[in-house]
């Protein structure tokens, strides 16, 4: 039985809600306030499927680099396929620039320091080459907050994992220069998948369960009673 | 029914605003569970000593002393500073690399370097946490209509003074109710001799000829 012409409206217009979504958020985040008032985040919509699935596959990847990422990106990967959309907002500055206010936050004394200072090279076990001034990446926070922010004001859910971030600047699909890298999913459905995370949600959840049930059964049905 | 002024009613409803702001970075979004922000707010006596104290670092940093000659003026009408400050260990165990260091137990079995404005090496997450606390505050400011502004020099200047204590991160917020934005205009707060003197700096060719001499 093929689904009612209203539920396929219905469906089609939630998909047009979370892209109209996904660049209010993006507004909201490019406006919120920045230190010292210079512009150096850019926020990157994924709104197609087979993007998400990438940067989901590249999330998985980076599991077994790092004992500490083995429980969390998996489970990261698998909640990131239910969003409808993923924002990642980046730190353009943070590597190359250091903000020359001398905070210390760094741990280097002087901006002067933290220039000479040798970078974590990029690559297994890594997902951000630090030391990076925080000063600047502090700005990814306000632009978290300007985006939750407004998700929480369109009612739309959301869900926030560094993950990700990092997966996205392994594959190379934000600006060279980008030091830090978080990512927001969204979800424009009747229950968050953000929230009330099931145990072993990475190996039971919607997709895995039709393929268990109703893709394995389905050819069997179909092969012995046709 | 009892007449009551204007100004009464405006200091009660910046107390109960500054009330909002603080549930509202106590609640923020955050990674990890629990929340290890510290929030205080200060009034007029501390600001002083705050204004006075970043006057004091002109040398050392000019942008200080102009929030200092700025918070000056500020008080003159009703205003609070919310403080906040969070630790610089990580708690995460996120093994992330954006502090410099391979593993969270490596960055927190560093060498504490301490200085004026921080202690660091700190975690980049928890400055994160801070930094979106301070945000809702100032977003929920924005909502109630107060003047805002969020402060980094206020912030150190009061964690240098041991205003705020046994936090190695912080940043403030500023809230005013007076008359005129405060916020919006503070030229008038940098000295001429130093904004001269960065505009020759960064614009050398602003004042030189074609070949370079300097007009007269």
């Amino acid at each position: 039985m093929s689904m009612e012409r209203s539920m396929k409206q219905f469906e089609d217009d939630r998909k047009e809600a979370v892209k109209l979504a996904a660049r209010l958020l993006l507004a909201s985040g490019t406006t919120a306030p920045r230190v010292g008032g210079v512009g150096e985040c850019t926020i990157h919509i994924l709104d197609d499927p087979c993007d998400i699935e990438d940067l989901c596959q590249t999330v998985e990847g980076m599991a077994a680099e790092s004992k500490s990422w083995g429980n969390t990106f998996p489970r990261d990967a698998a909640i990131l396929r239910d969003a409808d959309a993923v924002l990642i907002l980046t730190s353009l500055r943070s590597l190359t620039d250091p903000a020359d206010i001398n905070c210390n936050m760094c741990g280097k004394l002087t901006c002067e320091y933290l220039r000479e200072a040798e970078r974590i090279p990029a690559g297994e076990g890594v997902a951000y080459p630090g030391p990076l001034c925080i000063f600047r990446a502090n700005n990814v926070a306000y632009a978290i907050d300007g985006v939750v922010s407004q998700a929480r004001n369109l009612g739309i859910d959301y869900g926030v994992y560094w993950s990700a971030g990092a997966a996205a600047m392994r594959m190379g699909i934000v600006p060279r220069d980008t030091g830090f890298a978080v990512a927001i999913g969204i979800s424009v459905t009747e229950k968050s998948p953000f929230r009330d995370i099931p145990f072993r949600y990475q190996e039971i959840n919607e997709r895995t369960m039709n393929d268990r049930i109703i893709r394995r059964l389905w050819p069997q049905f179909r092969s012995i009673y046709s | 029914m009892a007449v009551r002024e204007m100004s009464d009613l405006i200091q009660h409803g910046l107390d109960r605003a500054v009330e909002m702001m603080a549930v509202a970075a106590n609640n923020s979004f955050r990674f990890g569970r629990k929340s290890t922000l510290k929030l205080i707010t200060v009034g007029n006596e501390e600001m002083q000593e705050i204004a006075e104290f970043c006057y004091s670092m002109a040398d050392m940093s000019p942008l200080a002393a102009r929030d200092g000659r700025f918070v000056m003026e500020l008080i003159k009408e009703p205003c609070v500073l919310m403080l906040l400050g969070d630790k610089r260990k990580s708690d995460f165990n996120y093994n992330c690399g954006a502090c410099g260091y391979r593993t969270c137990a490596e960055l927190n079995k560093a060498e504490e370097m301490e200085s004026l404005t921080a202690r660091g090496p700190s975690c980049q997450f928890k400055n994160l946490n801070l930094n979106m606390a301070t945000s809702a505050a100032a977003c929920m400011a924005w909502r109630l209509g107060l003047h805002c502004r969020v402060f980094s020099t206020l912030a150190m200047a009061a964690l240098a003074m041991n205003i705020i204590e046994d936090v190695d991160i912080v940043s403030s917020v500023s809230v005013s109710v007076a008359k005129e934005d405060p916020y919006f205009d503070r030229h008038k707060f940098w000295t001429k001799e130093h904004w001269d003197e960065i505009f020759d700096k960064e614009f050398p060719t602003f004042t030189r000829g074609f070949i370079g001499a300097i007009e007269d």
